[in-house]
């Protein structure tokens, strides 16, 4: 039974999002970080630990890259920063970069998954089941931003990963994952059924703003924001639609102008047509100083 | 050869149990061997059966969700604080020395929960929401409460403690999820694209005779597994 | 199939094999357990409380003195996360890393659980009533200043309860100590405005100055100035707004500031001097006062471009308000007041004053107001006990056997005290060298009131509940502790109240009307306090008034150089290990820190330049020596630091605090040499010289980016706009 809807549904498991006649309706979630108020103070990053459940794996692990951070600041200087001819300093600081799995449309991890652990979910979301994996680990390999994370241990029977008490702290509505399992930001997906759950049973759907990610909910400079991308009322819905990004396209019209655009939303690795819905506010540097 | 001879036929075995597996099974697979759950002790032998049974067999035909009040507001149905149990007891005489009931006062005396064991323990990477299904079914369908919560928890009123006697694996509740349901808000109209939610990719069904828009259940992964 | 020597066995068996694949698939498709895992369930349990559902509760954080109030997620009587309390006018809903690891702080498995007694090298484990009693023996007979209280910071009732046991005690050494204070800004705010902490309005700046002051990172109230940050950046009357950051080490706010600039370390004030003398807008006293600082003189002791210096200027003329702020890296020097002094008049010749730098709030109740720690009482304290003056010293909330500079001795100087007790949740550097050890109830478990330092929107009185029961049986709040020991001399004032809970909800219900209650019956104000979790009050605004000119202003030269140790040691203030209190919180440790992406370790900065020149790369294990001692570290090359300085973080290197903390990294207060501040005594932390050498070993470096080193190298993905190319008028 579960094989023969596997084989119905092949072409929207498999397929880039959303299907023409099967828009997302009537959620389609997706992000807007804005670099230019993004301090890379790493509280997003730490709200997500404590949210779904992460492991800490400790300093010899995470010198092997087993790191588990779902949602990472990624830290950049300038290009001749340091270099030979350079600049001496980093004069115009630095650039800091919240980087978690962007909920590609056409992911290139769902169509890689021998045993189809990880699939598009019908309001936008890229899913991953952990009891299904295998751990092949070939949609990590996949994927352009690297945001899949593997575990190559057993943290739960870890020494010093969740001694006890600290298994107190541990979200019952995530999975506490164990060896060879992949995992990667999920948009909070357990508060968004909440929400969505709680909103059906009052007869409508999540307004905007009533559920956040734990990421964007900690951002003291408010720098992400979430919500519907098809509710025309929602901010992240605004925030596209003033920026000129449209999900489906891997070029924009806006960028294909003469001299470039003075619009500041731009998607990573866009021309790898993966169509992610996290879209990034480009940071901006004064000219006077 | 030899390997060939082997692979050939350990393939046809495992191709076999998949076709099985494939099978299109309209009605939930009801009884198998997994469907019977073991007989879980409890720490107090509770008889549901004289709780929530019919007047003619000596039950006081209580609604299941007197006790089990947060099914019908949380995922989980959860069980009653001991003050429900003492909240009637208190005041039977005719049960008071009973082995059982003394036993619970013990409990509610020394302020201790009794330590249940769970019955019907989806695994952790399930997530099951009750208040979804008795909204749908209770109080949108208006079936009656002993139907909805015994299509999953079976004959409950004919138990002492509860046994699971339903599977509920995952081909289990997914059968049901395949069939069609109407789909209705307060007052008996859709909401939107609503019934496109439900199953992913499946558009609603309109009934030929009454127009009411059906769909199937959740089929999207992350509907249940966390 | 043909002659395969394949027989009627094997064929059974590999029948079998495949027999198996369809019986195992036909039964064991449920995953279902049943008798395995037990359901407690409530005894009685209020209406609000749902199992599934989680209930939140208001309480204060109190991972680091800004005061944000949490709201905690509460689900089957137990915490499991912190969000903050969009009520607080001080973080909005927001919290920071710091305040997400608070449970961390709660359910750490190295928590102190017993009172511990000191036997030689070991602590057993007593009771309650046996370490009252032996506290009560030891303080009989001794005299009031041979008994020194050392704690961090204190406000609310805690203060005002700690205060009447002090007094009890006649106990007249209270010293207040926070290993990273703002004590220099402290006072040169008092001198030029009148107050210690004004209202900083960032949001209402179009240009903020800062010297050194990481408002982002971890300087006073970080949550609150970053989102004032992300207003300031929407920008007021549509104009995004600019920061330029001086100083000689990059912290995160330099990262984000659109123009960083590296000082020589310690002349921050030669350039707010300069640049004053550049804006020319001045005249009479400050004008003369400025006069000798040239944009030549000032370039040349500065090491910033007159270019440089002449953009700046420009900039705060054209746009007004502007903010300047004075944080540590300005204070961390001998002359660190009159750094200070210089940089606080550019607000008064900007113009600042009563736009961006406004009066503060007072609380109406001076008791409870935070008595504010800082460094200078460690001198105090140390000399104290060099003296032996001490018979009974207390700890509470402060580890200065981790944090005091290692030129002070500290360790040695508290052995010769008599009998030492702290108040601890871990058995950190401190608490190992008492002889009593008594175990706190966590900050999540606990009843109080906080006032914060700095108050973002009016008065305030934060309220700490308990978010769930206690973990350990043995802990104590703080509080209670308390009460008990001043129930030991003052038993019939306190008499009525059984605990700390029933004295603080006493102490709140008397003063009900003016915190706003007055409509209210008892409870119901109780309750309603409670659920909000903060009490907005009217204070009265003290008004700014302060000095405004500039006599006695100067600001000495720049150091000339020191063979023997030709670098400059700047301690790094890290947004998550701060002062090292936190460094046993794993979240925090495994949080890379932001400029270096570094974990679970200690680094030195050094500029690739200086690197060069003494054949360091990164990873080389080099010594880090100064007057005082010496450490090894790991070297990281750093663009963001002057040549002239390195800079090694504090926070790690314990020798206890628990698993996480013990053995990682090295302690840079080991190294530093005690020097303090002229004026106000505070120490100096960027006064230590060192010298540098190579050991011949070499580490990997453990940290999130790649071995590219920061680089985007070819595809860009996170790129930078100019003001003159970006459009930002159509933003939402």
């Amino acid at each position: 039974m579960s094989v023969s809807n596997l084989l119905e549904n092949w072409s929207q498991f498999r397929h880039f999002h959303p299907v023409d006649d099967k828009p997302h309706d009537p959620y389609k979630w997706a992000m807007s970080i804005d670099l230019d108020a993004c301090s890379g103070c790493n509280a997003c990053s730490v709200a997500c630990y404590a949210e779904n459940n992460l492991p800490v794996v400790g300093r010899e692990k995470y010198a092997h890259g087993h790191v588990m951070h779902w949602m990472r600041i990624e830290h950049y200087w300038d290009e001749d920063v340091g270099e030979e001819g350079g600049r001496e300093f980093p004069d115009q600081g630095a650039q800091f970069l919240p980087m978690m799995c962007q909920q590609c449309e056409a992911a290139p991890c769902e169509t890689v998954c021998p045993v189809g652990a990880t699939n598009h979910t019908a309001d936008g979301l890229n899913s991953q089941i952990y009891n299904r994996c295998v751990g092949s680990r070939y949609c990590e390999a996949n994927c352009p931003y690297k945001v899949r994370y593997f575990n190559w241990y057993d943290y739960p029977t870890t020494d010093n990963v969740w001694p006890a008490e600290m298994t107190q702290q541990l979200n019952p509505d995530v999975t506490v994952r164990g060896k060879g399992v992949m995992e990667k930001c999920t948009f909070c997906v357990q508060r968004l059924n909440a929400a969505k759950v709680a909103a059906k049973s009052e007869g409508r759907i999540v307004h905007d703003g009533e559920v956040q990610t734990a990421c964007q909910q900690a951002c003291p400079t408010s720098a992400i924001s979430f919500g519907n991308l098809v509710d025309p009322e929602s901010r992240v819905h605004k925030q596209w639609q003033a920026q000129q990004v449209e999900i489906d396209k891997e070029k924009q019209a806006k960028d294909m102008q003469e001299g470039g655009t003075e619009l500041r939303g731009y998607r990573i690795l866009e021309n790898m047509r993966p169509y992610p819905s996290v879209m990034y506010l480009e940071r901006v540097r004064e000219s006077a100083v | 050869m030899h390997r060939f001879l082997h692979m050939s036929v350990l393939l046809t075995g495992l191709f076999a149990a998949a076709i099985g597996f494939a099978a299109e099974s309209p009605q939930p697979v009801s009884m198998t061997e997994d469907s019977l759950g073991p007989l879980v002790e409890q720490p107090i032998d509770f008889p549901h059966n004289r709780h929530a049974g019919d007047a003619d067999k000596g039950g006081m035909q209580i609604d299941c969700r007197y006790c089990h009040t947060y099914a019908r507001r949380s995922a989980v149905a959860g069980i009653p604080p001991l003050q429900k149990c003492i909240g009637c007891h208190q005041s039977i005489e005719s049960v008071r020395e009973t082995p059982r009931i003394k036993k619970l006062f013990e409990y509610w005396d020394a302020k201790k929960p009794v330590p249940w064991k769970k019955v019907h323990d989806l695994p952790d990477f399930v997530r099951f929401n009750h208040e979804r299904h008795i909204k749908r079914f209770v109080e949108q369908q208006n079936r009656p409460v002993q139907e909805a919560c015994g299509y999953c928890h079976g004959d409950v009123k004919e138990m002492t403690v509860a046994r699971r006697s339903k599977a509920l694996s995952m081909g289990w509740c997914a059968s049901c999820h395949e069939k069609d349901h109407p789909v209705t808000a307060e007052g008996g109209t859709p909401i939107g694209g609503q019934a496109y939610w439900y199953g992913f990719q499946k558009p609603a069904v309109a009934d030929a005779s009454s127009g009411a828009l059906k769909a199937k259940g959740p089929n999207d992964c992350w509907q249940c597994h966390k | 199939m043909i002659d395969s020597g394949f027989d009627r066995r094997d064929f059974l068996k590999v029948m079998g094999w495949g027999g198996t694949a369809v019986a195992l698939s036909g039964c064991g498709n449920t995953s279902i357990e049943d008798g395995k895992e037990t359901v407690v369930s409530y005894v009685e349990a209020p209406d609000y409380v749902i199992p599934g559902v989680g209930v939140y509760y208001n309480s204060t954080c109190a991972q680091c003195d800004a005061g944000c109030s949490i709201n905690g997620k509460v689900r089957e009587g137990r915490v499991l996360k912190l969000e903050g309390n969009p009520a607080s006018p001080i973080n909005r809903g927001k919290t920071c890393g710091l305040g997400q690891a608070g449970v961390q702080h709660h359910y750490n498995p190295d928590r102190v659980r017993e009172p511990l007694l000191r036997n030689g090298d070991k602590g057993e484990t007593i009771t309650w009533e046996k370490a009252y009693a032996l506290i009560a023996e030891k303080l009989k007979g001794v005299k009031g200043e041979e008994i020194a209280f050392l704690s961090g910071g204190v406000s609310g009732h805690l203060k005002a309860l700690l205060g009447n046991y002090l007094d009890s005690i006649g106990c007249k050494n209270h010293y207040v100590y926070e290993a990273l204070a703002p004590g220099v800004v402290r006072a040169a705010n008092k001198k030029a405005y009148g107050v210690e902490m004004p209202r900083y309005n960032i949001n209402k700046a179009k240009v903020v100055l800062s010297f050194g002051a990481d408002f982002l990172g971890a300087w006073v109230s970080p949550v609150h100035f970053s989102q004032q940050y992300a207003q300031f950046r929407k920008g007021v009357d549509g104009q995004r707004g600019v920061l330029i950051q001086v100083e000689s080490k990059m912290t995160l706010t330099g990262a984000n500031a659109d123009r960083w600039i590296p000082v020589r370390p310690g002349t921050e004030g030669i350039l707010a001097l300069g640049i004053i003398n550049a804006l020319g807008t001045t005249s009479g006293e400050i004008a003369a006062a400025v006069k000798e600082y040239d944009k030549a003189r000032v370039s040349k002791e500065t090491g910033v471009p007159p270019g440089h210096i002449d953009k700046i200027a420009a900039l705060l003329k054209l746009r007004s308000p502007s903010l300047v702020l004075v944080g540590s890296a300005a204070e961390g020097y001998a002359h660190g007041s009159q750094n200070a002094a210089a940089i606080n008049l550019l607000n008064h010749v900007l113009g600042n004053i009563g736009k961006t730098v406004q009066a503060a709030s007072s609380v109406p109740f001076p008791q409870l107001s935070p008595t504010k720690g800082n460094t200078a009482a460690l001198k105090s304290l140390n000399d104290g006990l060099a003296a032996g003056k001490f018979k009974v010293v207390f700890n509470y909330a402060a580890n200065p056997v981790f944090t005091a500079p290692g030129a002070m001795k500290f360790k040695d100087n508290l052995a010769k005290a008599g009998f030492k007790v702290a108040f601890a949740h871990y058995l950190d550097e401190t608490a190992l060298q008492a002889d009593l050890v008594l175990p706190l109830d966590s900050a999540l478990e606990d009843w109080g009131t906080q006032v914060p330092e700095y108050l973002a929107d009016g008065a305030q009185i934060n309220i700490q509940q308990p978010l769930m029961e206690k973990l350990h049986a043995n802990t104590r709040g703080m509080g209670d502790i308390l009460l008990t020991l001043i129930k030991q001399r003052r038993a019939d004032s306190y008499k009525n109240y059984e605990d700390y809970y029933a004295y603080l909800r006493a102490a709140m219900l008397q003063n009900k009307g003016a915190l706003g209650g007055g409509g209210l019956d008892e409870d119901a104000f109780w309750n309603e306090t409670l659920t909000k979790g903060i009490i907005k009050m009217s204070g009265t605004t003290v008004a700014l008034s302060g000095r405004t000119g500039a006599s006695g202003l100067t600001v000495p030269g720049a150091v000339e150089c020191d063979e023997q140790y030709p670098l400059q040691l700047i301690p790094g203030v890290n947004i998550s290990l701060r002062d090292g209190r936190h460094s046993n919180q794993p979240w925090l440790q495994e949080s890379p820190d932001p400029l270096t992406t570094i974990v679970w370790d200690s680094w030195v900065e050094i500029h690739p330049k200086k690197a060069a020149e003494l054949g360091i790369v990164e990873g080389d294990i080099v010594e880090v020596t100064s007057r005082t001692g010496s450490i090894r570290v790991q070297a990281y090359l750093f663009p963001g630091i002057h040549p002239d300085a390195i800079s090694i973080p504090i926070g790690q290197g314990h020798e206890a605090l628990g698993r996480y903390a013990k053995g990682y990294g090295v302690n840079p207060f080991q190294i530093l040499d005690a020097i303090y501040d002229k004026e106000t005594g505070e120490l100096a932390m960027h006064e230590t010289r060192v010298k540098v050498s190579k050991t011949g070993q070499r580490v990997i470096v453990v940290k999130d980016e790649s071995a590219a080193g920061a680089k985007q190298i070819r595809e860009k993905i996170a790129g930078r706009m100019s003001t003159d190319e970006v459009d930002l008028s159509k933003e939402v």
